[in-house]
Formats: C-alpha cells, structure tokens, sequence
C-alpha cells in the first residue's frame, strides 16, 4: 500500500506540471495586460512599456515558463501584481479558510444527505420517499447565492425582530467564531447534500435489486443487517467518489458563497485576481486547487480499497 | 459499515485541519487579533489604564464600516483604489487636504507661495512626529516627493501628480521648494492627493516590502491589524498632534456583495454601508435605524465623440446626438435618481464649475441637424463601451443605442472588458484607433478644473492621452493653459469657465451624468464624512 501510495504521489507531479503550463500559457491568451493594470489606467505607453519589461512579459512564454517554474522549485511563487505581497502568503492566509468552510460543508451534507439516501432507497415510494426527493430537487437548483441572501435575512434580520432579540441570531458575514460558519456552510452544502442523497438512493435501490440481498433476506437476515451490512457497503463505492469529487469542487466552487459571506478564501482570490489579470496569483491558486483534486482523489483510491477487499493495488 | 464513511469524512476534515495549522503561523502576523466587532472581543480587551472603580471607565467606540473590496496594500505611494486611500487616510496625511465643499486647506503645510515662475516653496506645520518618532520636517517631505519621482519605484500616481514636477529642495528645516516646468497653479491641490502622503523617512528606507504592510503616518489613527480580505482595524494615534478622534476604533470591513452589506446595516452589525444599490434606496429609506446619505461623486461619465472621423466631424451631428438621448430618463429609470445629469464636462464638486443649460432631448431638432449635416437616415456608426467597470454602464450604452435609433443612427455596440477596454480607445491614429465613439468615466481626485479638463481636451492629450476625441481648440487650449499658470483663483474660475462655455457648445461628447455616492448609516453615528472623492473619513465621526 506505501508503494502504491507513493507511487500515486509521484504520478500528481506530471500532472501538476501539466496543469501549471496549461495555465500559464491559456492566461496569456486572454486579452488584457497585467503591466497596464499593475501601471494604472493614467500612464504612458512607454511607462507601461518599461513595467511590462520589468514584469518579464515582453519574453517568449517558454522563458517565462521556464524561469516561473525555477522559482517555483525553490519556493518562490512571485508576488501579486495588486498587492505586491508574495504570492505565498496570499494563499497561506486565504487556504485555511477555504478547507474549514468545505470540509463543514462537506461533513454537514454527508451526515444529512448520505442517511436521506438510505432511508428513501429503504422506503421507496413512500411519503418520506417523495417528500426528501422533492426536497432534494430544490437543493439541486438552488441557487447559492440567493439561498444565502435568504438565510442572512432570516437569521440576521427577521428571527431578531420576531422574537425581539437584542442582535443578530447570526454574524451575517465574516469569520472567526463558529457562529460565523453555520451559514455559509448550510449555503454551501445544500447542493452538495442534495446530490448525495439522490446519489444515494439510486445506488441503493441498485444493489438491493442484487440477488445477493434476495439470499440474504431468504436465510432470514435481519433487514437492519441486510440494509446496512449487505447493500450499503457495495453501494458506497460511486458515492464515496462523488464525495471525494466535490470535496474538490468545493475548494475551487466555494467562490459564491465566500462573496455573499465575504468569507476570505481563495475561490474569491482567484476571481478577484482573474479580474486583474494577476498572473501571478491566478497560477498558484489554480494549483493549489489542482492538488486539492489530486490528494482528495488519492484518499479516496485508498478508501476504495478498504471498503471492497477485490480492489488491490500493485 | 458507516465506519467508512466517517473514516473518510475524518480523514477529510484531519486534512483541513492539518492545512490549516500550516497556513497558521504566516496568518497571525497580521491577522490574528482582528475581529472587534465581535462583542465578546470588546470585552475581551484590555483598557488601557487603571481608572478607579467608583469611576466608570468610558466604554470604548468602534465604528465599522463596510466598503466592497480590500485594501491592495498598506504602501500609500503605490495604491490605487478609493478603499485603499479612504482607510490609509487615517494614517498618512498629505500637505493639504480639500474638503468636502472642495475647499483647500493646509494640513501638514502651513501654506504655498509662489516665489518665481515655476517656483514654490512651501512652509510646514512644526512639532509633528510620525508614530516611529521621526520628527516631521522638511527633509521628511523630500524623501517623500523624491521617492515618488523616482522612476524606479513605479508610482502610479508620479505622472499625473508629480509630472511637472523637476526638483525638490529643502530650504531649512520647515520650508520646502518645489520646482515645476512651468508654472503650475494646481500644485497644491496636487499634493493634497493621498498617493503623496507622508510617510516616515525610516520606514521608506525599509524598502517596499515593509512598505506594504507596515504603515508609519502621522494621522490620527495606527495601523492595528489587517486580515486580508476580510478587515482592516485601526487604532487611536495617543500622540496625534490635532484633536483627539472620538472613535476609538475603526474597522474597514470588506463585504463585496451589495445584498450583504445591506443585511449587515439592516441587522445592526456595522454602522457604515457604502455603495448602496439604486433598487434598494426605497427600502432603507423606510427603515427608521438607517440614514441614506447622498454625496455628490467626482466621477463623470461621458460618450467621447472621434471629431476626426465621420460622421462625428460636424458640430451638428455631436449636437444631435446630445439632443436625442435622454439624459433624464436614463438617470430615473436605471440609477433610481442616483446621478445628476451633467451640466458641465465635470462633476459641481470641483473647483471651477460652471453650469451649462444641458441639452434637453428634443428628437425632431436632433434629425433637423441631422439632415442640415447631410448625414443620411440608416448611417451605421459603432460605439465602443465597457462592461461592469461604472454602475449600469453596459445598460447606459444600450440606451443611447435605443435613443439614436430613433434618429436614423444605427448603432453598433462593441462591448470590451474593462482591462482591454482602456488600451483600446487610447491607441494613437498610427497604432490603428477605429473609435467612432467611446464611454468613459473620468474622476478628478484632486477636485480642481485642470484635472478635468487639460488631459480630455488639451490638444496636446491626443491619444495615447485621454484626449480620445481628438479635440483640439486653441481658443480652448489657450484658457486651459491659462488657468494652468496662476494661482490666482478667481482668473482660473474666469478662465475655466470660458472654456466650458466652449467645450459645451463645440460638443466635442455626448455629456451624461455624474455619478452620486449613496452611503447607509446607523441613526447615532455622527460625523461621518464621505468625501466627494469616495474617501470615507471617520476622524470626526462619533457614536452613542
């Protein structure tokens, strides 16, 4: 297993390569220059030629590829073109941020959608069937930034003056306490939560269609076992990937909700930067978030295993 | 069998934490103690000096104040943006300030002469310290307006502040001279702009690194903490050579989205929202916590017409365009009365000002003129214009589209992005600018008519200036160079009035509006002061 999760390491390292290039020469073709947002809208072409000179961009894209990469082996990411701080602490200040608010979410929707599954799967076309689906049909489409809006009203604004309460129930926005994550989490993980639910369902109305679960329920299996020992863990393979999946998803797509909850991650660094043309930032961010999706789908290689016994890797 | 799933769910959560111890310790350094709006934290802090317990100690103020993006960084020479000057104003004061009213005033300067043509000097306030101790002099402001000048440390503001700029001399230890390549009358509202601030000689030495994050002033507020993204604190400067600030704290909470900032004022958790979105003025109108206030804006956005290039090259087809568009309606409908229809190429704020008789939208004047240049109904022209730079810009361009149709001009929309957008209609006719007609929006920070108007209509601004109309009048040329040349007010006002008169008959864009600063604030806050420039100054607010 230690082979083959070094093995796996080594492999990200390609990969990371190959997205760092694709994203230092796709950035480059966007229009826009970063020398002109770094020189101000007021001045001179010759000005803006001399910072486009000290920025490096008048050389060909492999040297500048090839130069990014030198310092980046050594640590050194560069520095914004809007803040002028390094690079790295941009994203150290910003990361811890964004893996609190995904992994709340991401533990609030598989503690909520993942049981939703079972008991639907486990009570199909029951009133409890139908009403947790159509629920999970609106957290599908709705949209987070609304569903935000709605929950800073509710518990900022109306529950306090329903009730006469001398504050907010909740900081509307910010961070620090754990008051400040209920939201923004809840915001986050409706999607999230909804699809693992159906996920859910649907994987387990699957397997105990199998003939397996039949022999079991035949030699007189009580159902609890026959649900939860027999189905669940076959059933869990596709949702453990979809887990993993948005675990990642979350990390990059958490920039909506870190906007409405001015929540200082690193999804609203990247747009931010995007807007600035920020080169800079732009590619370690999306790094970063690359490995995220690389580690958490390493991580879940490994769960395969351990949940099903015939998957081994050599 | 669920045992896997919280394994995984765990092991998740062990790796955000993990994650998060590393990010820890590069994060304290500025952020750790920053959350004062939290109650428990006001508690939580220490006071700052033993008061006998009969006596209750006075409960310290904080004052927040929403703005919608952060500072870019702490290095007033090199920032850019309003947050950025409206917090580090606290901080760092420049010579003179202007007032809301437009009024100039000295602040760390006592007053500017002229000794010659092209010679100022200028007499400082004495017994100032900057927080680290080193005293204010004239030495202080050299470094300053030397550091700013040279090349090297690629100030953005050097150009359009400094550029006349040639040499700095001290004469004693509290007199300056300043000397500029010809005479230069806005001198002092130029150096009334935050981006020539004064900061500490010590902390320059230290170079742009400490620069970024340190912020050594002598205003009447330090630097507390800064979390990046999320807040910007300041403290009470103890030793502040001017009147003691009420406040005791201020937060510059940074809070991009409009509907959240509305949230926040509506639940009382911060005490200032700026930028309040048109569609939401009825509704905080009716809340009896909240007060909207109205500031005039610096900014004006205008419609630059090509004047070289047909069919814009005749005065009655520029004419015809400003009668046909509907300047009021575009101000009621898409800014809910939250922008004044401009009377002048500038924003009234501004030192000399002077109100024109706007052209009121009249469809069959704007064809008759039309028809007496020639220009045939069905005429295909192109407009460029940005996206999401102004409020409702591209919105803006849409209905002047609506407005010339209904004048026979068919007109094209070329949408940009902002960051291509400037390069675009700057290029020089040999780079190849195909602009017929372009938006723009244009603040004048320094709140005088040289600002306004040298570098839009001067003809030596043609592109890659901001003279994208290629204007050009010497009549006008000659009174811009004039108001340029005394400091005599009441000659510029005289001057600057005459080339407006000229400018809005010539009618060299298509004038539209000013923009309006509409500002949300708590009832028992007072004193608060928004700027006409959108720097937010809490030095003289208080708070029940």
């Amino acid at each position: 297993m230690t082979t083959y999760i070094l093995r796996r390491l080594l492999l990200a390292i390609p990969v990371l390569l190959g997205v760092s290039f694709l994203v230092f020469w796709s950035i480059r073709w966007v229009p826009g220059d970063p020398a002109i947002a770094l020189a101000g809208e007021l001045a001179t072409p010759e000005f803006v030629a001399q910072v486009r000179q000290e920025m490096g961009l008048d050389q060909p894209v492999l040297v500048q590829y090839g130069r990014y990469l030198w310092r980046a082996v050594q640590g050194d990411m560069g520095r914004s073109v809007k803040s002028s701080l390094p690079v790295v602490q941009e994203i150290t200040t910003r990361l811890p941020k964004t893996l609190t608010l995904a992994a709340t979410s991401l533990l609030l929707s598989a503690l909520i959608g993942i049981p939703i599954g079972i008991f639907s799967a486990t009570r199909r076309n029951t009133w409890f069937d139908g009403g947790s689906m159509t629920f999970a049909l609106i957290g599908v489409s709705m949209p987070i930034f609304w569903l935000g809006l709605m929950l800073m009203i509710l518990f900022a604004v109306l529950i306090p003056k329903w009730f006469e309460l001398p504050g907010p129930l909740l900081p509307p926005t910010g961070t620090g306490t754990w008051q400040h994550l209920v939201m923004p989490s809840i915001a986050l993980a409706a999607n999230s939560m909804a699809i693992q639910a159906r996920m859910t369902r649907a994987c387990m109305l699957e397997v105990l269609r199998q003939d397996y679960i039949r022999t079991a329920r035949a030699k007189g299996q009580v159902e609890r076992l026959v649900v939860y020992r027999h189905a669940l863990r076959n059933a869990l393979l596709p949702i453990v990937t979809i887990v993993g999946l948005q675990f990642g998803t979350l990390m990059g797509g958490a920039v909506l909700t870190e906007t409405v909850f001015a929540w200082p991650g690193i999804g609203r660094l990247l747009v931010d930067a995007i807007g600035f043309r920020d080169y800079p930032v732009i590619q370690a961010t999306v790094l970063v978030i690359a490995l995220g999706f690389v580690l958490t789908n390493l991580v879940v290689d490994i769960l395969y295993a351990y949940l099903d016994p015939r998957i081994r890797y050599n | 069998m669920k045992r896997s799933l919280y394994v995984l769910l765990s092991l998740l959560v062990l790796a955000g934490m993990v994650l998060a111890a590393c990010g820890g310790p590069a994060a304290t350094a500025t952020e750790a103690p920053a959350q004062p709006e939290q109650p428990a934290e006001a508690t939580k802090a220490p006071e700052p000096t033993a008061v006998p317990p009969t006596e209750a100690p006075p409960e310290p103020k904080t004052l927040t104040v929403a703005s919608g993006t952060d500072i870019e960084n702490m290095n007033i020479h090199l920032v850019t943006s309003s947050p950025s000057f409206s917090v580090l104003e606290h901080i760092y004061q420049p010579l003179f300030s202007m007032s809301e009213e437009g009024v100039l005033e000295p602040l760390l300067a006592e007053s500017l002469n002229s000794a010659a043509e092209g010679v100022y000097e200028v007499k400082l306030r004495q017994g100032i310290s900057f927080t680290d101790g080193t005293p204010f002099n004239a030495e202080a402001v050299k470094a300053n307006l030397d550091w700013m000048l040279n090349a090297d440390n690629k100030a953005p503001f050097r150009g359009t502040l400094l550029g006349k700029v040639t040499e700095v001399t001290v004469l004693d230890e509290y007199t300056v001279q300043i000397k500029t390549d010809g005479p230069f009358a806005p001198l002092p509202a130029h150096l009334s702009h935050g981006a020539v601030a004064m900061v500490s000689p010590k902390a320059l030495e230290q170079g742009v690194d400490f620069l970024a994050e340190n912020a050594v002033g002598t205003g009447p507020y330090v630097l507390k903490s800064w979390a990046r993204d999320e807040a910007v604190t300041l403290e009470r400067n103890p030793d502040y050579w001017g009147d003691a600030p009420k406040i005791d704290t201020v937060v510059f909470k940074v809070i991009k989205e409009d509907g959240a900032r509305i949230v926040e004022i509506e639940a009382g958790t911060i005490d200032v929202a700026i930028r309040v979105p048109p569609a939401e003025i009825p509704r905080l109108q009716a809340n009896p916590d909240i007060e909207l206030v109205i500031t005039p804006g610096l900014r004006t956005i205008y419609i630059f017409f090509n004047v070289t290039e047909e069919p814009f090259t005749d005065v009655r087809v520029r004419q015809a365009v400003n009668y046909a568009v509907d300047k009021d309606a575009i101000v009621s409908s898409l800014f809910s009365d939250a922008a004044l229809v401009s009377s002048a190429p500038f924003a009234p704020p501004i030192f000399g000002y002077a109100a024109q008789q706007p052209y009121k939208r009249d469809i069959e004047k704007a064809k008759a003129l039309l028809a007496e240049a020639g220009v045939a109904p069905g005429t295909k022209v192109s407009m460029y214009h940005p996206t999401g730079r102004y409020i409702q810009d591209a919105l803006v361009a849409d209905a002047v589209r609506a407005s010339l149709k209904e004048i026979g001009l068919e007109v094209e929309l070329k949408t940009l992005e902002w960051p291509q957008y400037v390069p675009t209609v700057r290029k020089t006719k040999a780079d190849g600018n195909d602009v017929q007609f372009a938006m723009l929006g244009w603040g004048t920070p320094t709140m005088d008519a040289d600002y306004a108007l040298f570098a839009l209509f001067h003809s030596t601004q043609h592109p890659p200036g901001f003279n994208g109309a290629f204007y050009s009048n010497p009549e006008v040329d000659a009174l811009l160079d004039e108001g340029r040349s005394t400091l005599d007010a009441a000659k510029r006002q005289a001057a600057y009035k005459k080339a407006i008169e000229i400018i809005w008959q010539d009618a060299p864009w298509l004038f539209l509006y000013s923009e309006v600063q509409v500002t949300a604030i708590r009832k028992g806050v007072t004193g608060f002061i928004v700027h006409p420039d959108e720097s937010l100054i809490a030095q003289f607010a208080d708070k029940e």
